[in-house]
């Protein structure tokens, strides 16, 4: 009897096996469709989508593209960024996501390799044609100049992106000639362990009230922001509140006044949580709405946000316990990007947990993989 | 020499066995005098059972009477509740056996369904869309739609939230060398 009921199991595991292994298909690279303007400075030199499967997971079809393209700078300006815009809006409601390369440095004629993998869920079988759609977004030249239709205001992201690059390459060159290859070696290491301490959070954004977690039978309270303040910054935070849970916290709120004498339209501030136990964690960024603000000299504005963002780290929820809020980013009317400088962010809290930019995480990735402080030493006389 | 257990030598002796187990102790037993010797107490032992009936102090023949006597009354019982007109089928179609066996087989292929799928995006019960990281990468989601943009082979991830509904992650391409900053956006 145990034996038949062991062959009968057998035989279905199979079955099962093998109508689903029918299900695996290959994508072609047609379900791809790049598109660069007729003008813009990059071409598309060559394009693959190897190792791109479609694979039936129960009654949805999961999709996974990996895609890698060599780009050529067409134009006659050094490019120091790119972002695509990849949109899945015919597999995936909504489905959009941008992939920015900063930090570039690729002269006219000069190519580069840039890489998208990406997973897409529905629930049936796909139609024909295109699966995403990949489009240029913009491109951020050496001289801050800008080409692209900018639709996810990638020129800020990237301006503010080469802004910190410069603070941190006219940092790390200061150390050199000041201490020489012996203080940028120390200087280094510290930032090395200064990444692998920062701890993150896993955080959950959703754009509408409260979650239905186990959090959700706490009591609900408002809750203050403290803010760390910089003497250069051009906004300053007056006070803040988030409505707090639990691990969760909805509709943040924090109103910011311009003493700088110019008229701003973008502001982002920097949002640090700490657990009942005193642990801080950077839990993400509370900018201002995207279109509609200028906010004139000498006023006030309020930066509010209808999302509740759930924290938890290495699986167990983080209730918050205190908030600390810091001006991160500012955009002025005329398209200047204010960001924070080094001795600002030389703070004993924000050491600890904030990340390193894209720029300072590149140069110790060159300097830990790529040759040491020689090749370190060579990057930066590149600029 | 792996020599069959003591059980399967005492059905062999008593002609209990299936017959390919039957052939195969056979063969052992042409080769083993000790297993032979065992079998051979096992049939001797078979042969003193019916005595067991004549032993007087346990009443054998007594307790087998009593147990035939109840069976006739439960068999009598059973006749009386019956109804007169109304026939119990012998095979009904469904049995609670069988019924439990093709259950059991339907569990048996939504668990085997499973296990061959593999770890699935991760699929929310919640409908309401929302950003959020995955093992490799970073996944919008609303219901049973997801997007993501993965990282993998990345050794040092760096997530960024923006509370008007993203999610990043920034890392640096092991194929390229190029920091790659990913986003996806709450619809």
């Amino acid at each position: 009897m145990w034996n038949n009921v062991k062959a009968l199991t057998a035989a279905i595991v199979f079955l099962g096996a093998t109508s689903l292994l029918a299900q695996d298909a290959a994508i072609p690279p047609g379900a791809v469709n790049i598109n660069l303007p007729d003008n813009s400075p990059l071409a598309l030199k060559s394009f693959t989508m190897a190792d791109s499967r479609a694979t039936a997971r129960g009654a949805a079809l999961a999709l996974d593209l990996h895609m890698s393209a060599t780009l050529v700078n067409n134009g006659p300006y050094r490019i120091h960024g790119v972002t695509l815009r990849v949109v899945a809006q015919e597999v995936t409601l909504g489905g959009k996501g941008s992939v920015t390369y900063p930090s570039l440095n690729v002269g006219p004629g000069e190519t580069f390799q840039v890489r998208i993998d990406m997973q897409l869920m529905r629930p049936s079988q796909v139609t024909g044609g295109p699966l995403v759609q990949v489009d240029l977004d913009g491109v951020l030249f050496q001289d801050l100049s800008f080409f692209g239709p900018d639709r996810l205001n990638s020129r800020r992201t990237m301006t503010a992106c080469e802004k910190e690059a410069q603070r941190d390459r006219e940092h790390f060159k200061r150390i050199l000639a000041q201490a020489g290859r012996t203080g940028l070696q120390r200087e280094m290491l510290e930032s090395m362990a200064r990444q692998s301490e920062v701890s993150q959070l896993a955080v959950t954004v959703k754009r509408t009230g409260r979650a239905v977690t186990s959090a959700a039978i706490a009591p609900e309270h408002d809750a203050e922001f403290a803010f760390l303040e910089f003497p250069d910054s051009p906004v300053k935070p007056m006070n803040g509140s988030a409505r707090i849970s639990g691990n969760e916290a909805r509709t943040p709120r924090i109103e910011v006044r311009n003493r700088s004498n110019r008229p701003v339209k973008y502001v982002e501030m920097g949002w640090i949580v700490s657990d009942p136990s005193g642990k801080q964690y950077m839990a993400g960024s509370l900018p201002s709405a995207d279109t509609d603000l200028i906010l004139p000299p000498g006023q006030s504005a309020r930066l509010l946000q209808e999302t509740t963002l759930s924290f938890s780290a290495k699986g167990q929820p983080v209730n918050v316990s205190k908030m600390v809020g810091f001006v991160n980013q500012v955009e002025f009317a005329d398209g200047n990007i204010w960001v924070p400088n080094r001795q600002n962010l030389d703070n004993a809290l924000l050491l600890k947990v904030l990340p390193p930019s894209a720029e300072e995480q590149r140069l110790t990735d060159i300097y830990r993989k790529r040759g040491g402080l020689d090749a370190l030493v060579a990057e930066l006389s590149k600029f | 020499m792996k020599h069959p257990s003591q059980e399967v030598l005492a059905l062999h002796a008593g002609g209990d066995l299936g017959w390919m187990a039957r052939w195969k102790t056979a063969r052992h037993l042409a080769g083993c005098e000790r297993c032979t010797a065992e079998v051979g107490a096992f049939a001797r032992f078979r042969e003193t059972l019916p005595q067991l009936n004549q032993i007087p102090e346990v009443p054998w023949n007594r307790v087998a009477a009593d147990m035939r006597a109840n069976i006739r009354l439960g068999l009598a019982a059973g006749e009386c509740v019956r109804s007169s007109d109304g026939p119990l089928r012998d095979s009904p179609l469904f049995t609670g056996a069988r019924a439990t066996l093709a259950l059991a087989s339907v569990l048996a292929l939504m668990v085997t369904g499973l296990m061959l799928e593999g770890p699935a995006p991760s699929m929310a019960s919640s409908n309401e869309p929302m950003v959020q990281a995955t093992v490799n990468g970073i996944q919008s989601r609303s219901g049973d739609q997801a997007f993501g943009l993965m990282h993998s082979g990345a050794r040092s991830v760096t997530y960024t939230v923006g509370a008007q509904g993203t999610l990043g992650a920034r890392y640096t391409d092991p194929e390229t060398g190029n920091v790659t900053m990913t986003k996806v956006y709450v619809e």
